[in-house]
């Protein structure tokens, strides 16, 4: 591990017990009292470091551990086994001095007083991590011109629509100018403009403001407009931790191609021999399929990775004249589902 | 522990916005106070009207059982004002809310205490009119005289301890159980109603459970045997003190227990 | 067919929470439990009238248990949280009266509030207590007439609370009043020839004594049959006067748009 690191995290493991339900008569008593229960792997054996000025998207199905990661590495919860460590301390034993170094967002439920102003919660808030009001009015004043806090400052919190309420909590969870932000699904149930202005502000914190961010999302447009790194949890474990870029790369996913040609073609093969889908071998690269064939055009596929662009376009030049081409890129949101 | 100023600052601001947020429809603001405060009165009238007829319970006035009963309103409300939430636990821990508490650099007990400020005007209406109607009729009595003062706002304060650390160990039970109402009607509902009467009205099993178990006891009706009766002496309120200092102190503990394997289990 | 099923249905969707609810009439018990035990403290040094210590036992138990019949409503029968909702608008528009629709699904949950909560409570304090017990079948019959007239009552009383919300916007504190009247004005605790001579003037002019005392009453054999005819009274007008709230309520949504 690098010794600059900002976060580290080392063997992480968290078992939950689970309670093993009974049935029959009075059997939410005895559920109460029983002693039989199963156990869990929520985490298992995690270990990665994060540099400052990082953007990470953390992502992975539902249940897969994401949140119970992000719930150890804030202090919530403690790890059944390992170590985290943030900037140099571990969350786990002073819980309290690490929360005034970080900003902790969850999507599903606010952080700020249901019934009071947005201005009545950061005075509270203020108060809490120990921030003077001039410096209150500075930070705030900055965090007005990423926001536009102005527009709802006093209104009560349960009147806020949820992008204002999202735009809100962010500034709540920056009061104290953490160096560090962890977001569990920070867009969620966002339409797409508010969607669009939480992800210019983050990318400014990060950028202008040298934030260091880790993000976990089931938005795959927050993961690649935003993160210069991607880990992926699955059941558990850590299955991929690189950038993005390599993360299509290793996955590999065909694109799509349908060409149609201007007047009859001939397959190197003979179709009614065939069965679809057929792989046509190109050069040493690797195969272009067939998936479809009628009388004007083909769909096939091919991995980019293997064969370039203009590989396959000289091979199907070959089966005709070709009057027109549409490529499909493979979809981030299909790349991820292969890797779950 | 908690630095003392920034609690206060935190408070005021509460308070602040509480009163901001209600006064905003005044007329509802005060005809609300005015119908809580006369409906806690009908409680104590129902009492008073048998006294009215009857004379006595077991010795003690119809001025006597209003002392207990204010003593038992005030203290309930200065915990549940200042410690609103910690009375709904229950739904932080099914909502998940408590974690957003743990995010924050203070204790969680006092981010959740300083979640919300309930302000129960009614209720204290009605417990300085009963307790200054009684406490003016014992004196002009001479029952009581003016060190009763000091002793009655001393017993005001620890019993609203007691109240807190009862309510606060029956909600460390939900860490475990999660549910905690059933459980809460009988340590607090039940517990604070029962209190309202003098204890030895009650068989003596019961009369143990509200002084050893659910200690409600100590409240009011403990030290009322001196400062009303002069039985037993000064003792019986250190002792109340005493008592009040320890359950608080024991309460804590089950909290941060009930909080640790919270945060190792994450229930 | 329609407002049995509404009924059970009410009845069945609060059998999953059975087991809190029988944990909680161990709370429940301990309320009537301490009013009990002031009336026995009293009772040490006076007569009770033409009850003495086991009437007012039996009578505190009987009440203690008929409370959850026609003393513990569902709130303005839900009314104030479908206003709340803009649920209201549609309630009306369905092709079943207001009133007998929410007072069907109000009787499942007395229903069942009778079988897992009055019936449990009471046979506790049949353990505890040496009770009264009525020695007629027609002191029973005449029990059952009276509660269910009660319950009647209570839900007229609880929909008057309701549909008001919809010109106040704020119609607790109108079901705390509510409560607080049934403390003084219905005998919870004291029987109603106790208290002072202008209240109790002011509750006959009321529906109160018929929700706790009239059935106590009879139950212990102490009053007449014939004072059901003053709940038979109150439920007719009370009737009318919800179905006279329901055609303003109609008109006011109207006006409103839901």
């Amino acid at each position: 591990m690098s010794t600059e690191a900002i976060i580290e995290v080392h063997e992480l493991h968290k078992d939950f017990k689970l309670s093993v339900a009974k049935t029959g008569a009075f059997s939410g008593i005895r559920t109460l009292f029983s002693r039989d229960y199963r156990i869990r792997q929520a985490v298992h054996n995690i270990s990665f470091s994060i540099q400052p000025g990082e953007f990470i998207g953390y992502i992975g199905p539902n249940g897969a551990g994401k949140s119970t990661t992000i719930k150890m590495l804030s202090g919530i919860l403690h790890p059944t086994s390992g170590e985290v460590r943030i900037q140099g301390t571990s969350p786990g034993q002073h819980r309290r001095q690490v929360a005034a170094q970080l900003g902790v967002v969850f999507g599903q439920r606010s952080q700020l007083w249901w019934d009071l102003p947005v201005q009545d919660s950061y005075d509270i808030l203020a108060q809490m991590y120990s921030v003077t009001p001039q410096q209150l009015r500075q930070r705030i004043g900055t965090l007005n011109d990423l926001l536009g806090l102005e527009e709802f400052w006093k209104t009560p919190v349960r009147k806020l629509s949820l992008g204002q309420r999202m735009r809100a909590d962010v500034a709540a969870s920056l009061i104290h100018d953490p160096d560090i932000l962890f977001l569990d699904e920070p867009t969620i149930g966002l339409d797409i403009a508010a969607k669009r202005s939480i992800r210019v502000l983050l990318r400014s914190l990060n950028q202008e403001m040298g934030k260091t961010i880790l993000l976990t999302t089931h938005d795959m447009d927050d993961i690649e407009q935003l993160c210069n790194r991607v880990m992926v949890i699955n059941q558990g474990e850590l299955t991929y931790d690189g950038t993005v870029q390599q993360l299509r790369e290793r996955i590999g996913l065909p694109t799509l191609v349908r060409v149609i040609f201007q007047g009859p073609f001939q397959l190197p093969i003979n179709l009614s021999t065939t069965l679809l889908p057929f792989d046509i071998p190109v050069k040493d690269l690797g195969f272009i399929r067939i998936l479809e064939v009628d009388d004007r055009s083909v769909l096939v596929e091919a991995n980019r990775q293997e064969i370039k662009a203009m590989d396959m376009l000289r091979e199907l030049s070959t089966w005709g004249e070709v009057d027109d081409i549409h490529m499909n890129e493979p979809l981030f949101e299909d790349i991820i589902h292969t890797i779950y | 522990m908690i630095p003392f100023k920034p609690w206060l600052k935190l408070y005021m601001i509460l308070i602040r916005s509480s009163l901001q947020s209600r006064m905003q429809y005044k007329f509802n603001f005060i005809l609300s106070t005015m119908l809580a405060a006369m409906i806690q009165i009908a409680e104590f009238l129902m009492v008073a009207l048998v006294l009215y007829k009857f004379g006595a319970i077991r010795g003690w006035t119809v001025y006597e059982l209003g002392y207990l009963f204010a003593i038992m309103t005030l203290s309930k409300t200065i915990y549940r004002s200042l410690a609103s939430d910690v009375h709904h636990l229950e739904n932080y821990l099914v909502e998940g809310q408590l974690d957003q508490l743990l995010t924050r650099p203070v204790p969680v007990l006092f981010a959740l205490m300083t979640q919300n400020f309930r302000l129960m005007l009614g209720e204290i209406l009605q417990g300085s009119f009963l307790l200054i109607w009684s406490m003016r009729h014992m004196m002009n009595s001479g029952q009581l005289h003016a060190m009763s003062i000091p002793y009655t706002l001393l017993m005001i304060l620890s019993g609203a301890t007691i109240l807190f650390a009862i309510g606060l160990a029956t909600a460390s039970a939900g860490f475990w159980t999660t549910r905690i109402q059933e459980l809460q009607t009988l340590t607090e509902d039940a517990a604070q109603t029962a209190a309202k009467y003098p204890l030895h009205i009650y068989p003596s099993w019961l009369k143990s459970f509200f002084l050893f178990v659910v200690p409600v006891g100590f409240v009011n009706y403990v030290p009322s045997l001196f400062i009303l009766h002069g039985e037993y002496g000064l003792w019986l309120l250190l002792i109340t003190v005493g008592v009040s200092l320890l359950l608080l102190i024991l309460s804590l503990q089950f909290w941060s227990y009930g909080l640790s394997k919270y945060q190792s289990t994450g229930s | 067919m329609l407002y049995f099923t509404l009924a059970s249905k009410a009845y069945v969707r609060n059998l999953q929470y059975r087991a809190a609810h029988l944990l909680h009439n161990v709370a429940s018990v301990l309320f009537g439990y301490m009013y009990a035990c002031i009336w026995i403290g009293i009772g040490e040094e006076t007569s009770l009238g033409a009850y003495g210590v086991q009437g007012m036992t039996s009578y505190i138990a009987f009440t203690q248990a008929s409370l959850w019949i026609s003393g513990f409503a569902t709130m303005g029968l839900g009314i104030p949280q479908s206003v709340r909702t803009g649920q209201i608008a549609l309630d009306l528009m369905r092709p079943v009266h207001l009133f007998p629709h929410l007072m069907s699904r109000e009787w499942g949950q007395i229903a069942y509030q009778f079988t897992y909560k009055s019936i449990p409570i009471y046979l506790i304090y049949f353990v505890l207590f040496d009770l009264k017990v009525p020695r007629h079948w027609s002191t029973w019959l005449a029990t059952c007439c009276a509660l269910i007239l009660a319950g009647y009552l209570s839900i007229c009383i609880n929909y008057v609370i309701g549909v008001t919300s919809i010109w106040t916007t704020e119609s607790n504190w109108l079901y705390w009043t509510h409560h607080a009247l049934i403390n003084l004005l219905a005998g919870f605790f004291i029987p109603i020839e106790w208290l002072p001579h202008w209240m109790q003037s002011l509750c006959w002019f009321m529906p109160y004594p018929y929700l706790l005392y009239v059935p106590t009453r009879i139950y212990l054999e102490l009053g007449a049959i014939h004072s059901l005819i003053g709940s038979l009274i109150w439920c007719v007008l009370l009737t009318l006067f919800c179905i006279y709230l329901t055609k303003r309520l109609r008109l006011k949504v109207e006006v409103q748009g839901g």
